[in-house]
């Protein structure tokens, strides 16, 4: 189903292209070579190289920092009260307004670019692990203690496997939210990675290498989004 | 902590008798128990009964350690109960499943929280798995067994840890009517083999009646003591036609007639 629907969009796109109604919607071909091009050229694997270590210095810390802060607010009321009103704002908060900021605190550098990562992954992981330890099942707690269980035996067999399949589920949201980052950051900053690419193409109407790099950006997107699943997958094998 | 060996591996521990002295208990403006006073003699199966929000699972908590009084004391064999205790396992109305974890895991988790050696605790879980019917379904998930078989589980972990103390919290009332029947007579018959100690949380007459040697009537709120009954049908239970009995018709109509009163 999936496959028929992608190759019938395909198929709509170059027929629409070829009509040449507009030099916005090259045919799907031509960007195909183009895409073919940039990746031969080097172009591609420079911008995407730049990109990666980016998410990757950005979504690394969001995920183990978002994890531990979202097991603090749902084992401690205390943390929960001081948190929950920042996380819930700026969860819904339109971060790109912020990146500005982000480039004041940085410098124009790529390390606004990990800090937007973070910035857009963090709070997804916190709301979605909370919910998990959240939802950890009173009577499963019970009878932990019942048993004799300390804290930390709470924590590692009652809890933590309790929360796996939330967290897994926040850090999947999470790693699609650190993509986006990754590229507003790159946008709003112009000199690195796929998203200076993206800014630089559309500048000089550079249709088709556009579309191409906006298809690599897609591209980067799923491989991350298959891979955060395939990890939930090994790990959360009995749901 | 250190973990202790609870009881022998193979042998069954003596039963301890409880005692719950003036318990009083609220839950913020609610006063849940008050004044409660209950002797379970060692070996004995009691039960207790009441109308919802009587108090009667807050009441077993409190026994497991799991909840604090806030006034009187509870005394299992010798230990003043603080917190939960070694001598003692709980059987939930929920079953309280790991669902992550096969049925072999479920029943082992007692025994791994306490400390029991990987090698003796397959070998204590397969044990208590077959003892209560499982054998052969070691490797399935929760999810993949009946509400009766999750209940069995849930059995079989208590029994593991080879408690001298069983209290269960509505056991049954999870599972269907004929299951549940089977089940009733293949716990009495697990503990006319090991004799413990049974405090039994029901909203059955007939299961009050049926399993216990007496029978804790609690007002409903504040849950206090409002009678006890004793049921003086003989055991075996399970093996005979003990329901079918006018005694037994008798037992259930005179415990009736003391709710009733209480609704």
């Amino acid at each position: 189903m999936t496959v028929a629907a992608l190759v019938g969009l395909a198929v709509a796109w170059e027929l629409v292209g070829r009509l040449d109604a507009s030099m916005f919607l090259p045919p799907l071909s031509r960007v195909a070579v183009t895409w073919w091009q940039l990746l031969q050229d080097g172009t591609l694997a420079r911008a995407a190289s730049s990109s990666l270590v980016s998410l990757v210095k950005g979504f690394v810390p969001a995920a183990v920092l978002g994890v531990v802060v979202g097991f603090a607010m749902g084992r401690f009321a205390v943390v929960r009260y001081v948190l929950d009103g920042w996380v819930n704002a700026l969860m819904s908060a339109p971060l790109s307004a912020l990146v500005p900021i982000l480039i004041a605190l940085f410098g124009v550098r790529d390390t606004v670019v990990a800090a937007t990562v973070f910035m857009f992954s963090f709070f997804v992981i916190v709301v979605n692990t909370l919910t998990g330890v959240r939802g950890a099942d009173r009577s499963l707690v019970d009878m932990a203690r019942a048993f004799g269980a300390t804290e930390m035996a709470l924590f590692g067999r009652i809890y933590l496997p309790a929360a796996l399949p939330a967290v897994m589920l926040g850090l999947r949201l999470g790693v699609v939210q650190a993509v986006k980052g990754m590229v507003v950051g790159e946008m709003l900053i112009s000199l690195v990675g796929l998203g200076e690419r993206l800014i630089y193409y559309g500048n000089t109407f550079l249709i088709t290498e556009l579309y191409a790099v906006i298809l690599s950006v897609l591209v980067v997107a799923l491989l991350a989004g298959h891979l955060a699943q395939a990890c939930d997958r090994a790990l959360v094998r009995w749901k | 902590m250190a973990a202790r060996e609870p009881g022998a591996a193979a042998g069954t521990a003596a039963p301890l008798p409880i005692t719950v002295e003036a318990v009083s208990k609220a839950f913020g403006a609610v006063q849940a128990l008050v004044d409660v006073d209950v002797r379970v003699r060692a070996g004995e199966f009691l039960s207790l009964i009441g109308p919802s929000g009587c108090g009667k699972t807050t009441l077993l908590k409190i026994m497991a350690g799991l909840v604090p009084a806030d006034r009187g004391r509870v005394t299992i064999g010798e230990r003043v109960v603080t917190g939960p205790g070694q001598e003692c396992s709980v059987v939930f109305q929920d079953f309280a499943l790991l669902p992550w974890a096969t049925a072999q895991r479920n029943v082992e988790f007692g025994l791994l929280l306490r400390g029991v050696d990987p090698a003796a605790r397959a070998a204590r879980a397969r044990g208590a798995i077959a003892k209560v019917g499982l054998g052969g379904f070691e490797n399935a998930y929760p999810a993949q067994l009946s509400g009766g078989m999750q209940q069995r589980v849930g059995l079989a972990r208590a029994l593991a840890v080879n408690p001298r103390v069983l209290l269960m919290d509505e056991p049954f009332a999870s599972i269907d009517e004929q299951t549940r029947r089977v089940f009733q007579d293949d716990l009495l018959g697990l503990w006319s083999q090991e004799r413990k100690t049974v405090v039994l949380v029901t909203h059955s007459m007939e299961e009050a009646i049926y399993l216990s040697d007496r029978v804790v009537v609690l007002s409903p709120r504040p849950g206090r003591v409002h009678q006890t009954l004793d049921v003086p049908l003989p055991r075996p239970r399970e093996a005979g036609d003990v329901r079918a009995t006018a005694e037994f018709a008798r037992l259930v109509d005179g415990l009736w007639k003391v709710l009733r009163k209480l609704q």
